[in-house]
């Protein structure tokens, strides 16, 4: 792929306006390289397949009725349903697995992780959680053997 | 300008491998590209900041997986933009959102007695040409400005991490950046 032209005075020196006046606060500098702790080796990644903030054509046809935003993650033969609610700075969670199955889910967000039971028909409920990104790692209970799996970051 | 990309594959697949110390090269490398890509939406700065958190998140997560590791930084700007459109679409927390270029300079520095007349006078002249700055790009095109954000991020981006970020065409953005430039020049002038 061919390279710009060079920059100009121009567009340096607005580089330094702004590096000046809107550089990246080093506190997120540092959050940034701390995100590397969340690395996670020994589960399997469950892609976010459905938001309703981006796909909301979709859902107003396969569901109605729902109160917040609702994210849908799939790993394999295992789907994650999450409503998420709240304004502000604070967030509810209501979560399903599916196919319906018991099991651990740790609920990563911020910098902690609050864990929930998921029941025989794989609901489970989180919050309230400051808003912010957040990530899932389920341990399901029935398969033995299977894999935990932990949900793509989004941020709520 | 951002790392070349043979250096950026290469961090990637060690930071893969568990190399904290590629990982933090990368994350110095590219933040002012992220954090340039998510200050062009208007967004609030805690929204900013979960933009910026989560984009790095996501590389967490996808390190071992991402399909070109050499072109890390075009992953992370496409990245940072779905993520700050996602977050215009659910502002849930909508703060009015300040304009991204009303960025305050902040206060002048009290000068101690012992600072030289000479320097304070600098220095004033100095926010003064910054303030002219920053008004004459407050008033250019949002698209405009997201643009410029994006080419003057710290370290300047490659053709195709700029590309990436601003989700155009190849062809045009080398004109539309000339167009840009050419409005900037004549506010200023």
């Amino acid at each position: 792929m061919p390279d710009l032209p060079p920059h100009t005075d121009l567009e340096d020196e607005l580089r330094r306006v702004l590096a000046r006046t809107d550089p990246v606060p080093p506190g997120l500098v540092e959050a940034g390289i701390g995100a590397f702790a969340w690395r996670t080796i020994d589960a399997d990644l469950a892609e976010l397949v459905f938001d309703s903030l981006t796909d909301q054509d979709e859902a107003a046809l396969v569901r109605g009725g729902q109160q917040g935003r609702l994210l849908s993650f799939r790993a394999g033969t295992l789907t994650i349903e999450v409503e998420v609610t709240g304004t502000g700075p604070s967030r509810r969670l209501m979560g399903q697995l599916m196919p319906p199955q018991r099991g651990g889910v740790d609920v990563r967000h911020g910098d902690s992780t609050t864990t929930v039971e998921a029941d025989e028909l794989g609901r489970f409920s989180a919050g309230p959680l400051p808003a912010g990104p957040v990530s899932l790692r389920c341990r399901p209970g029935s398969a033995p053997g299977q894999p935990a799996i932990v949900t793509e970051w989004v941020s709520i | 300008m951002t790392m070349d990309p043979e250096e950026a594959g290469r961090l990637v697949r060690a930071a893969a491998a568990g190399d904290s110390a590629a990982w933090e090269a990368i994350v110095e490398n590219f933040s002012g590209l992220v954090w340039a890509v998510a200050r062009g939406y208007g967004l609030g700065p805690a929204d900013v900041a979960d933009v910026f958190q989560t984009t790095w998140l996501r590389l967490v997560e996808h390190l071992d997986r991402i399909a070109s590791p050499e072109r890390v930084g075009a992953w992370l700007a496409t990245t940072a933009r779905r993520e700050s459109l996602r977050m215009v679409r659910g502002s849930a927390r909508a703060v009015p959102a300040e304009h991204t270029t009303l960025v305050s300079l902040g206060q002048v520095d009290e000068h101690t007695p012992e600072q030289a007349v000479l320097d304070t006078e600098q220095a004033m002249l100095d926010s003064e040409r910054d303030r002219q700055m920053l008004r004459a790009f407050a008033d250019l095109s949002a698209r405009c400005q997201q643009l410029l954000r994006v080419l003057t991020a710290t370290p300047p981006p490659s053709y195709a991490e700029a590309a990436a970020a601003l989700d155009m065409p190849v062809g045009s953005l080398g004109p539309t950046r000339a167009r840009c430039l050419g409005q900037l020049r004549e506010m200023l002038s």
